[in-house]
């Protein structure tokens, strides 16, 4: 008897965990592409590296990653942050700007100083952004627009309006070497990954973040420092996106900062909805950024599988963040009767009655 | 100041200052001070200009100066006049630079494939209202965000556009070159300025949408969903939250697509690729225009004086000779005047 009980509660609570959506169509996504391309799903090792076409998804998804993390504590605490794709172009024209004219850039120190540079700038107009939002109070909104208008500009300002391409081995390698057969950048998504996941669940500032997200006044009246995290969380957005610009410019060392990072900050936020996260503040997901990167990046790959025109790319993403939206909505929960009971009393009551009266 | 005022007017209450006295104060009212703002701005831009670049024979303000203005950039304020609809509702609308190259590819595609004219112009504008009427449901019928729901209508729109062709199509239907081309001259030959169809078309949105926002009923309700309690003010006036909330993104989705077709007009053809970030430059429009972002504050005039002064500023940069990145860095510092001018205005108001 209570085993009928159970498998019901079993199903329904794997249904409407808040990933059970997210992780099927990225499942789904993959069984498609390996039946199409069978050797899809191999995992190969060559020369003591990993290969296949996983791999590389996991590898191209570190740029997402990475973004959407720091855009994930970003819209944790209610705000959002438009400006990542042009920080990725400024870090990268940064980085690629004193390597070019350091003229030593086989050195691994010449490497080292021009990531730190540019990790600096970077974390530097996301204290931008952040002072506009938590100390000036500026709608974020707004706010990173202002760096996602001008900052391409103060990009093309560092590389003089060129696409400035150079040499530095030690520099590419953050982009396309390997550590111990695993690639460069998935190493550093990982490794982020876990500091991020860390430094929020193990200590209390994941919660400030969210109780911040949730009640801006209430948390600074119980005592949460709201400003400076508010401030602190959109450093390390800034600082993760020019890390992802470094990661993802330096496969090709050429920095064409119109067009590096273009669209983005769209993608970005596009990863953490996916990933279950919403955009009015408050919970977030971090297992669902990586979800949600990866959903992404397989869709980019899955287009070439299919043999779809390279050009169905934004069709297709279209249609998936339609469908996640559309299946994950109250509405439609409501008609299937998968809707949660909410435990509080029910908010969306006066709503509805204001629906009738309309 | 609103106490000097005040102390000043009631004395004076029943002599002919009064009108002045109430001008003034309607000058320095609050709601009207983003928008004075803006047109300080627009002054200031003026004066510089015709200080600087102002020839013994021709001024730089002149009739061609506003002409050549509105030659650029009528598409960008039939566009920002959408836009304003849904920021002063207190939503967004991401999507209206892919409706512009959608519409642009549609309208080339058709006349290459030999469509009457009348029926490509009215289908390209339809691609526009599609595209909002589904935001619009997405954003209404399943509460989807509006940031997320006009999201996918971008990549939507871009997509499509994306799968009619990659390549500019170039337009060389002769009906559709007349009409590009149409244009009524004013001025002799030094002063020589020029009215054209897309400017008509951009003067009649304007009056359109003021009479819409200023002077009827939904109007209001889109006010009144700028109030941040989802519309519940408004329902309770008795006026329609849920259904204005949807139309606000139709309209802006066909105005996104007259936009389109001015900008068609513009370029004589259609690209996968026009429109990248012009959803940010109306934006930015509005915003410079004096609409708080949060909903509920702005006037479609006001948007009006925003594109100017964008449109002046690019004539500025151009006539300055700046480097093409000076364009964007400038912008971007006078989107920070105007937010924080907004800034303290509502600081203050608290």
């Amino acid at each position: 008897m209570t085993g009928t009980v159970q498998v019901p509660t079993w199903v329904s609570r794997v249904t409407k965990h808040h990933l059970f959506w997210p992780v099927v169509a990225l499942v789904a996504l993959w069984i498609a592409c390996g039946i199409v391309s069978p050797g899809f799903l191999d995992v190969k090792i060559v020369d003591g590296h990993l290969f296949g076409q996983l791999v590389d998804i996991t590898r191209n998804s570190v740029t997402f990653l990475l973004l959407a993390l720091g855009m994930c504590l970003v819209i944790a605490t209610g705000g959002i942050d438009l400006s990542v794709g042009a920080v990725m172009a400024i870090s990268l024209s940064v980085a690629l700007t004193y390597i070019d004219n350091s003229g030593t850039g086989e050195q691994a120190g010449t490497a080292l100083i021009a990531i730190a540079l540019a990790l600096a700038v970077a974390a530097l107009v996301g204290a931008f952004n952040g002072f506009l939002v938590s100390g000036l109070g500026i709608q974020p909104f707004i706010a990173t627009m202002i760096i996602l208008v001008a900052g391409r500009g103060i990009a093309l300002a560092f590389t003089g309006g060129q696409i400035t391409t150079t040499h530095s081995a030690p520099f590419k390698s953050i982009g396309s070497g390997f550590v111990l057969g695993i690639p460069t950048p998935v190493v550093i998504g990982a490794v982020v990954f876990a500091a991020v996941a860390f430094s929020v669940r193990k200590t209390a500032l994941g919660m400030l973040v969210e109780s911040i997200g949730i009640n801006r006044t209430a948390s600074h009246m119980a005592g949460v420092r709201s400003r400076n995290i508010t401030w602190l969380v959109y450093v390390i957005c800034g600082l993760l996106a020019g890390l992802a610009g470094l990661v993802y410019g330096a496969p090709t060392m050429a920095a064409d900062a119109n067009n590096i990072g273009q669209l983005m900050e769209l993608n970005a936020i596009m990863a953490v909805v996916i990933g279950g996260t919403k955009l009015d503040g408050g919970k977030f997901s971090l297992a669902g950024t990586i979800v949600g990167a990866l959903i992404l990046t397989t869709l980019d790959r899955a287009v070439i599988i299919f043999h779809l025109p390279s050009e169905s790319k934004d069709l297709f993403k279209a249609i998936v963040v339609i469908a996640i939206c559309i299946a994950g909505s109250e509405r439609l929960r409501e008609s299937v009767g998968l809707r949660r009971v909410p435990r509080l009393p029910e908010p969306p009551a006066s709503r509805k009655s204001v629906e009738v009266a309309a | 100041m609103t106490a000097q005022t005040v102390s000043e007017k009631l004395p004076t209450k029943k002599t002919p200052t009064v009108q002045t006295s109430q001008w003034w104060r309607r000058l320095t009212d609050r709601r009207y001070l983003p928008t004075v703002g803006t047109v300080a701005t627009l002054i200031l831009l003026l004066v510089v200009g015709q200080l600087r670049y102002s020839t013994d024979d021709r001024s730089f303000i002149s009739a061609r100066l506003f002409s050549n203005l509105f030659i650029d950039n009528s598409y960008l304020l039939v566009l920002a006049i959408g836009m304003t609809f849904v920021i002063i509702s207190g939503g967004i609308d991401l999507s209206v630079g892919g409706v512009v190259a959608l519409t642009g590819l549609v309208v080339a595609k058709l006349l290459e494939g030999g469509a009457p004219l009348p029926l490509v112009l009215v289908l390209g504008v339809l691609v526009g209202t599609t595209i909002g009427t589904l935001i619009g449901v997405m954003v209404q019928y399943f509460k989807i965000q509006p940031f997320i729901a006009s999201l996918a209508g971008l990549f939507l729109a871009r997509g499509l556009a994306n799968m009619i062709g990659t390549t500019a199509i170039g337009i060389k239907d002769e009906g559709f070159a007349s009409l590009a081309s149409w244009k009524i001259k004013f001025g002799e030959k030094p002063d020589i300025w020029y009215v054209n169809l897309s400017m008509i078309i951009a003067l009649v949105v304007l009056l359109a949408a003021v009479y819409l926002l200023h002077y009827t009923r939904f109007g209001r309700t889109v006010y009144g969903l700028g109030a941040g309690d989802n519309g519940q003010a408004a329902g309770l006036m008795g006026l329609r939250p849920g259904a204005t909330k949807m139309w606000v993104y139709v309209i802006s989705g066909t105005c996104a697509g007259i936009g389109g077709l001015l900008f068609a007009f513009y370029t004589k053809s259609g690209y996968n690729l026009s429109g990248v970030g012009m959803e940010l430059d109306a934006i930015a429009s509005v915003v410079i225009g004096g609409a708080l972002l949060s909903g509920g504050v702005g006037y479609v005039l006001g948007t009006f004086a925003g594109v100017t002064v964008y449109g002046l500023i690019l004539t500025i940069c151009n006539r300055e000779g700046l480097e093409i990145w000076w364009n964007r860095i400038l912008i971007g510092v006078i989107l920070l005047g105007f937010v924080l001018l907004q800034r303290v205005l509502v600081a203050k108001r608290r």
